[in-house]
C-alpha cells in the first residue's frame, strides 16, 4: 500500500497538503522519522495494530454511498406527513442555506476576536433583536442546543435568581403535559442542583389547572408551553403571572411560528421564553442540528446561559460588536459558570435570522395563518369521520390536535404508512401509555387540501377494515 | 455599513407564499397578537447583499490560517456539506418510524462502531450535541453508576488546573464538588497532588491527553491506577483526540469514559460558534447508563440487515430531546470515510505540523533573531509536542510592554485568526497554537515568519493593533457596561 502518489482513496494528497514532504519538515527539526513525533507516548499505552477500519474512499465513492444511504430514508416532503410533536415540516427559502454556507460563516468559530468577526457578531446581534421582537422580551442569547435544553437551563437560571427569597426552596413547577423526553432533559439538568420538580395538572379541556398552579407561589419557577404538547392554546396562561407572583419566574415554551398570530408571552408576563427555533431556518433534520431560543427580561441577564453579543465601538469610535457578559461563562468562571455551554448552534440561528428577515412581519403572519389554516382544515375533515373524536373538542389549536380512535393508534399508523404512503401523526402512547387510542395530528404550512383528502380516505379505509 | 433594521420596504405580503388553505381557524381573543414584531421588510436582493456583506466581515478557515489552539480548526471538506443538503437529511423527522430512517441509522451504527474502535471503548452514544454536553452526559452516567452500586458518597471530581473550563463547569452542573490540582512546573500531571486528594469521595478525574499544553502525559496510566484504586472513574476529554488517532487510545490509557468532538476531530464545520457534536464512549460497566438513541443492527429471516433504536436499561435519559446532531454525525461519517484506516495519517500530520510550526517560531535565523525584542518561552519544556503548543509571551511584555493580546491582535492584520489567548491559565501571557493537518508547509512557514516579524516590530504599532481589519480594536469594557443587546429599532 502506497501512502501517496497512489490512485484511489489511498491517495490522501488532496486532504493532507504535506503528504510526501514529511522528510523535508522532519529534517528541518533534526528528526528522521514520523515515529520520532510519537516517541513521547509510553510503550505500554501504544496501539500495536493499525486501525481496523475500511480503506479510504474518494469523494466520488463517498457521495455515491451517501446518496444510496440517504435515499433509504423517507423524507417528510415525499408524502403527506402529519407528524409534528415538536419538530415541524416547513419550507426553507433557498437563500438561507446558500448564504449560510458561505465559508466565512460556515468555517469560523466563536467570535473571540471581534475585529475580524464583525459579520457573525452583527448577524447574531440582529438575531437577538429578531427573537426579542418575536417573543416581546428585551434580551435573547445566540442560541441553545434545542428547546429542551433551553427550558432546562431557564429553570436552573431562575432558581439561581429566585431561590434565596423563595419559600419553597429549590422547587420548580412544570406542566404535566411536557413530552417525557423533554422532562428527562429537564431532570438531567436540574438534579445536580437538587431541584425538586412538581407538576401542575391540566383539566379535561387540556387547560392548565390555575387553582393548582397557585401552589407554585413561593417556588423559583413555573414552566408551561403555549401551544402545549397537544397543540392547545391556553388563555389561562395570560393570568398565570399574576397568580404565581413576581418572585416566581414564569417560563413559557413556544412554537415560534405561532407568534405570527398568538400574543407573545412577553406581553402576558413571561420572564423567560424558550422554544425550538427549528421552523425558522432549517427542516426537522432528524432532530439536529437545530437551535433553542432563549429570551428573558433584564433581571435574568447575569445568570442566563449562552453567548450574548453587545454593541460597542472600536478605538476610532466606530460602531462595532463583541461578545459580552463573558464572565458568566465556563472559560472564565469555570465551575462557577452559569452553564457549561460552549459550542452552541450559531450557524442554525444564523439560518433562522435569514429566514425571519426574509419573511418580515407580514410574511410571518401569513406563515402563521397557513399553519393555523392547515391545522383547522385537517381537524374539521378528520372530525367529520364517523368514529373519530376530538380529545379536546372545546380547544383552540395551533399546528396540532389530538383525536381519539376506536382502535389502537399504532395500528392506524402502520396501515397509513404501509397501505397509503402517509405518515399519519404521532402515537401518543409513545409518551403516555394510557393514551394508546389517541393520535396527535400535525398540519403545517406544508399540508395542502389533497394531503388532507388522502388522510381522510386512509382513515376511512382503515375503519372499514374493522367493520 | 448595512443594517438589517434599516430595511423598511412597503407593508404588504412580505415573503411570497401560497395562500392559506383555510381561514377556519380561531385564536381566542385574549391570545390574538395585536402588534407584529418589528422585523425588517426586505426583498431577497437586499438581504442577499446584506448577509454577503456580513460574511465578508468574518474570518473562517476558508479565509485564512486559523491556529486557534484546542479548537482544531481544520479544513471542512465541501463534499460533507453537499451530502447533508441531499434529500433524506434535512427533511427527515426524528420521531418517524425506524423504517423511515434506515439510512441515517446505518450511518449512526457505523459511527458508533468506528468511534468505539478508535477510542478503545465498548459503547458509544451519539446523543450529546457539543463537547461540553458530552462531558456533562458522561459525568451523569458516572454519577448514576455510583448511585447504583451504593457509592453515592462519591461527590468530588478532580480536574488539573490546565483543564478546559467546560470540565469543571460540566461536573459542577451534575452537582459535583470540584477539586482542582496544580500541574507540575513542567506542565505535567502532579501524581503527588493527585494521591493527596483521592479517596472514597472521589467520583472521577477529568483529563485531556495530550494536555492543553500539547504534551502527552507520560504517567497517564499511573494516574488512572491511582484514581481506580480509590474507586473513582477516569474521564477523557476528547478535545485533543486529533493528536493520537491510531497511535494510542483512551482505553489503553485506562479511561472509563470519553467524549469526542465531531466538530474538531471529524471536521463538522464550527459555524461561527456551533453546531458541534459531542458523542460519548464508555467501557462496559458504564454502558447501561448512557442516553438513547443507540442503534442496533439485526438481521431478518432473509438475512437483510435491519436497524433499530435501543435504550439501555438504566439510561440516564435524554440530554437533548432528539437524536443528537444527526447532521453533524453524517458529516463526520463522510469525513471518516475519506480517511478510513488511514486516520492515523491525519493525526501524524497534525502532530508534524504543530512541531514544525513550533520549531520554525522558536528557531529563527540569527539575522531574524537580532531584530526581535524578546523571544517567547516554550509553554512547556519538552522536546516534542502533539497537535498544539503554548508560548509564554512575557519576555516581550517585560521588554516592550507588548502583551500576548497585542501580538494576537497584530496577527489579525496579517490575515490570520489569532491563537487561543491566555489559556491555559498556568502559562503566563499564553498563546496556544494548533495548526492542524490541513495547513501546507508554505502556509506554516509564512505564518512563522510573520509571527517573528511582529516580535521585531515597533511596540507602539503592535500595541495599537489591529490596523487593517474591518474595525479597529473593539472596546469590550464599553459593551459590558452599557449592555446594548439588541437593535433599538426607531419607530418610523
Amino acid at each position: 500500500m502506497r501512502p501517496y502518489g497512489a490512485l484511489g482513496g489511498e491517495n490522501l494528497v488532496d486532504q493532507l497538503p504535506n503528504l510526501g514532504r514529511e522528510d523535508e519538515m522532519l529534517s528541518a527539526m533534526g528528526m528522521s522519522s514520523m515515529d520520532d513525533l510519537f516517541s513521547d507516548i509510553p510503550e505500554h499505552v501504544r496501539r500495536v495494530t493499525p486501525l481496523d477500519l475500511p480503506p479510504p474512499q474518494t469523494e466520488e465513492e463517498i457521495l455515491r454511498e451517501a446518496r444510496m444511504l440517504l435515499d433509504m430514508n423517507i423524507s417528510v416532503d415525499s408524502r403527506p406527513s402529519f407528524l409534528g410533536a415538536g419538530l415541524y415540516s416547513n419550507f426553507v427559502p433557498t437563500m438561507v442555506p446558500m448564504l449560510a454556507t458561505r465559508g466565512e460563516f460556515l468555517t469560523a468559530y466563536t467570535p473571540y476576536q471581534p475585529e475580524v468577526s464583525q459579520g457573525i457578531l452583527q448577524a447574531m446581534w440582529e438575531f437577538q433583536t429578531l427573537i426579542s421582537e418575536l417573543v416581546a422580551l428585551p434580551v435573547s442569547n445566540v442560541s441553545m442546543y434545542d428547546a429542551s435544553t433551553s427550558a432546562a437551563e431557564a429553570l436552573t437560571c431562575a432558581v439561581r435568581i429566585h431561590d434565596r427569597k423563595a419559600t419553597q426552596k429549590s422547587t420548580i413547577y412544570v406542566s404535566e403535559l411536557l413530552p417525557p423526553d423533554r422532562m428527562s432533559v429537564i431532570q438531567n439538568y436540574t438534579q445536580g442542583a437538587e431541584i425538586v420538580i412538581k407538576k401542575i395538572p391540566h383539566d379535561d379541556d387540556g387547560m392548565l389547572d390555575l387553582t393548582a398552579a397557585a401552589e407554585a407561589q413561593g417556588a423559583s419557577a413555573v414552566y408551561v408551553e403555549q401551544p402545549n404538547a397537544l397543540g392547545l392554546l391556553d388563555t389561562g396562561l395570560c393570568k398565570l403571572k399574576s397568580i404565581i407572583g413576581d418572585e416566581t419566574a414564569l417560563i413559557v415554551g413556544v412554537q415560534p411560528v405561532s407568534l405570527g398570530l398568538v400574543t407573545p408571552p412577553g406581553e402576558y408576563g413571561a420572564d423567560i421564553v424558550v422554544g425550538e427555533g427549528q421552523p425558522f431556518g432549517i427542516g426537522p433534520t432528524g432532530g439536529g442540528p437545530i437551535y433553542g431560543i432563549f429570551a428573558c427580561t433584564q433581571a435574568y441577564i447575569r445568570q442566563m446561559p449562552g453567548r450574548i453579543v453587545g454593541l460597542s465601538m472600536d478605538s476610532d469610535g466606530e460602531r462595532a460588536f463583541t461578545l459580552t457578559l463573558s464572565t458568566r461563562e465556563q472559560h472564565i468562571r469555570r465551575h462557577r459558570a452559569t452553564s457549561n455551554i460552549c459550542s452552541n448552534e450559531t450557524l442554525i440561528a444564523l439560518m433562522g435570522a435569514m429566514h425571519m428577515s426574509l419573511l418580515g412581519p407580514d410574511g410571518l403572519q401569513t406563515l402563521a395563518k397557513r399553519n393555523a389554516g392547515a391545522c383547522a382544515a385537517t381537524k374539521t375533515a378528520l372530525l367529520s369521520i364517523n368514529g373519530i373524536e376530538a380529545v379536546h373538542p372545546n380547544g383552540s389549536h395551533f399546528n396540532e390536535f389530538a383525536i381519539r380512535l376506536p382502535k389502537p393508534t399504532a395500528d392506524l399508523l402502520s396501515f397509513l404508512d404501509e397501505e397509503c404512503d402517509i405518515t399519519g401523526g404521532f402515537d401518543l402512547s409513545r409518551w403516555w401509555p394510557e393514551r394508546e387510542q389517541e393520535l396527535l395530528v400535525c398540519a403545517t404550512d406544508q399540508i395542502d387540501a389533497e394531503d388532507i383528502d388522502e388522510l381522510v380516505e386512509g382513515i376511512q379505509d382503515w375503519l372499514e377494515g374493522y367493520q | 455599513m448595512s443594517d438589517l433594521f434599516e430595511f423598511n420596504g412597503s407593508e404588504g405580503a412580505g415573503y411570497a407564499q401560497p395562500a392559506p388553505i383555510s381561514d377556519g381557524y380561531s385564536i381566542p381573543p385574549e391570545l390574538q397578537r395585536r402588534d407584529l414584531p418589528r422585523w425588517p421588510r426586505a426583498s431577497e436582493p437586499e438581504l442577499v447583499r446584506h448577509f454577503t456583506w456580513l460574511s465578508t466581515r468574518s474570518h473562517g478557515i476558508d479565509s485564512g490560517f486559523y491556529p486557534l489552539g484546542s479548537c482544531t480548526m481544520k479544513h471542512n471538506p465541501r463534499v460533507n456539506e453537499r451530502i447533508v443538503q441531499m434529500p433524506g437529511m434535512n427533511d427527515i423527522h426524528a420521531l418517524a418510524p425506524a423504517s423511515h430512517l434506515q439510512g441515517l441509522m446505518a450511518i449512526f451504527h457505523e459511527m458508533q462502531e468506528m468511534l468505539e474502535h478508535c477510542a478503545g471503548m465498548d459503547a458509544v452514544t451519539l446523543q450529546p450535541v457539543a463537547g461540553a454536553q458530552g462531558e456533562f452526559t458522561a459525568m451523569r452516567c458516572i454519577q448514576e453508576y455510583h448511585r447504583d452500586i451504593g457509592q453515592s458518597q462519591r461527590d468530588k471530581v478532580i480536574v488539573p488546573d490546565s483543564a478546559h473550563g467546560t470540565n469543571p463547569a460540566s461536573a459542577a452542573m451534575c452537582g459535583y464538588e470540584i477539586i482542582e490540582i496544580p500541574s507540575l512546573d513542567n506542565g505535567r500531571l502532579d501524581l503527588g497532588a493527585l494521591r493527596a486528594v483521592v479517596g472514597d469521595d472521589t467520583a472521577a478525574m477529568m483529563v485531556t491527553n495530550p494536555s492543553t499544553l500539547g504534551i502527552f502525559e507520560p504517567e497517564i496510566s499511573e494516574a488512572a491506577e491511582i484514581v481506580h484504586q480509590a474507586g473513582g472513574q477516569m474521564y477523557y476529554d476528547g478535545a485533543n483526540f486529533n493528536a493520537i488517532l491510531g497511535k494510542t487510545n483512551p482505553g489503553l490509557m485506562g479511561f472509563d469514559a470519553v467524549h469526542y468532538n465531531l466538530h474538531k476531530t471529524f471536521s463538522q464545520p464550527h459555524g461561527g460558534g456551533g453546531p458541534g457534536a459531542g458523542p460519548i464512549g464508555v467501557k462496559d460497566h458504564l454502558s447501561d447508563y448512557i442516553p438513547a438513541p443507540l442503534v442496533v443492527a439485526d438481521e431478518d429471516e432473509e438475512g437483510e440487515v435491519w436497524f433499530d433504536w435501543y435504550t439501555p436499561p438504566k439510561s440516564i435519559g435524554k440530554v437533548q430531546q432528539w437524536h443528537g446532531n444527526a447532521g453533524a454525525t453524517v458529516r463526520a461519517w463522510a469525513f471518516y470515510r475519506r480517511y478510513g484506516r488511514e486516520l492515523e495519517k491525519m493525526s501524524e500530520h497534525a502532530v508534524l505540523n504543530a512541531n514544525y510550526l513550533r520549531h520554525q517560531i522558536m528557531n529563527p535565523s540569527k539575522q531574524v533573531l537580532d531584530g526581535i525584542h524578546a523571544m517567547p518561552i516554550d509553554g512547556a519544556p519538552t522536546d516534542i509536542v502533539k497537535h498544539e503548543f503554548t508560548l509564554n509571551m512575557s519576555p516581550l511584555k517585560d521588554a516592550t510592554g507588548v502583551t500576548g493580546k497585542d501580538v494576537a491582535k497584530r496577527l489579525l492584520d496579517y490575515g490570520y485568526m489569532a491563537p487561543t489567548l491566555y489559556f491555559p491559565m498556568i502559562v503566563p501571557e499564553c498563546l496556544m497554537l494548533e495548526p492542524t493537518e490541513t495547513e501546507s508547509k508554505e502556509a506554516i512557514d509564512q505564518f512563522a515568519s510573520d509571527f517573528l516579524r511582529i516580535l521585531a516590530e515597533d511596540p507602539e504599532l503592535v500595541k495599537t493593533a489591529p490596523h487593517d481589519t474591518p474595525v479597529k480594536r473593539v472596546d469590550e469594557v464599553w459593551a459590558a457596561r452599557n449592555l446594548i443587546l439588541r437593535h433599538p429599532i426607531d419607530d418610523k
